[in-house]
């Protein structure tokens, strides 16, 4: 080496030891063979740059330097080896997470199969399936099996309380890995079907629940749906359409052992065929009561 | 070559040495005799003090290193595709 360390690193020779670090810092960034492993011409350029930081970087050597007591070759190291030329030809550190997800294509693998490469070695891709669950089987969790293409199965444990849209994550039952790299995941996607009485809101339970006119008068009990069976229930008397009772822990399970609620909305119905009894009764009872006052229409 | 060794090459002290080997910056061979430092540790112990130099601090220091060591996995596949792919034509043409 024999460019003048200051050329090289491109500061003035009065140039603080801050000023070096800056030049060096910038051009190191550029030129780090790790960062650029394909640029043979950074490589040498990086040779230089560091001997020469190696030299100036350092006030003792600098000022030696500067009083000529060493010249331009006296920081020089050894031939030093940069990280590239290991990593890439294969150490612990190798990493194959650039690209895991090619594993299971057709080219690589034959590629990899001819050439008899027992060193490759990569975790199998994931396989994503999607699996259509009744809405009560999601809420109440159990065991599902899903037919792959090839024909074989694959049994899924449904967790209590699983969302639609939710992924289950089954480990190492996606595409087997090449060489003894370890399989790839199998996810599932859940979708879950809409049920005939029951919504879902997060983790609660919501239900219209028809009442006859004598129930919502004078009150009674009443059997419930719920998702884990029938229940019964007091409905209090007087009570009108649209009233909500919430029927604690009869919701959805949630995973820290809590539970949702089931809300139920009261729709007070009338008998499908009109009944001479109920007419004859109502018109009796002749009130005055005008529920559309606050409308104002 | 052992710890005391690598040190001085490497040119830290052996608290740094404890500190990247705690991170899982470095993950040398441990053979039954103790640990043996390769001639790949020590590049990329190089490379470490380099980002220091650079300014990267310890938070940025795994991450760059991660993908330093993916770009080195791809490189590697991609010259191992290059090379099948180039002994293919060959027997391609002798066919």
């Amino acid at each position: 080496m024999a460019a003048d360390p200051y050329d090289v690193l491109g500061v003035k020779k009065d140039a603080s030891q801050e000023e070096i670090q800056k030049a060096y810092r910038r051009l190191a960034k550029k030129l780090h063979p790790d960062l650029n492993p394909g640029n043979k011409q950074a490589e040498e350029q990086f040779k230089g740059v560091s001997a020469a930081y190696d030299l100036l970087g350092d006030a003792d050597k600098r000022a030696r330097y500067d009083r000529g007591e060493i010249d331009e070759s006296g920081a020089e190291r050894p031939e030093r080896r940069f990280y590239k030329d290991f990593a890439e030809r294969g150490s612990q550190y190798t990493s194959d997470a650039g690209f895991a997800d090619f594993a299971d294509d057709d080219i690589l693998s034959r590629i990899f199969a001819r050439e008899g490469r027992a060193t490759v070695r990569m975790r199998g891709s994931d396989v994503i399936y999607r699996l259509e669950l009744d809405f009560l089987d999601a809420i109440n969790g159990g065991k599902q099996q899903i037919t792959l293409p090839d024909g074989s199965r694959l049994d899924v444990r449904i967790p209590a309380g699983t969302r639609g849209g939710q992924i289950l994550r089954l480990r190492g039952k996606g595409r087997p890995g090449i060489g003894d790299g370890p399989p790839g995941d199998a996810l599932v996607e859940v979708e879950v079907r809409p049920h005939r009485i029951f919504t879902r809101e997060g983790d609660d339970i919501h239900i219209d629940l028809p009442i006859s006119l004598g129930e919502a008068v004078l009150g009674g009990r009443v059997r419930v749906p719920t998702p884990s069976g029938a229940v019964t229930m007091t409905v209090p008397k007087w009570s009108n359409t649209g009233t909500v009772l919430r029927l604690k822990g009869k919701g959805v399970s949630r995973m820290d052992g809590s539970t949702g609620d089931e809300f139920v909305a009261l729709k007070i119905v009338l008998p499908e065929r009109p009944d001479q009894e109920v007419e004859k009764f109502v018109t009796q009872w002749g009130g005055t009561y005008d529920p559309r006052e606050a409308m104002e229409a | 070559m052992e710890a005391d060794e690598f040190v001085v090459r490497a040119k830290i002290d052996i608290q740094t040495l404890d500190t990247w080997l705690q991170s899982g910056w470095l993950a040398p061979h441990r053979h039954e005799g103790g640990t043996r430092y390769s001639q790949a540790d020590l590049a990329r112990a190089h490379l470490i003090n380099d980002l220091s130099d650079l300014g990267v601090n310890d938070a940025g220091l795994p991450i760059i290193l991660d993908l330093v060591d993916q770009v080195h996995g791809l490189r590697r596949l991609l010259r191992e595709l290059v090379s099948a792919a180039r002994s293919r034509d060959a027997q391609d043409e002798a066919g």
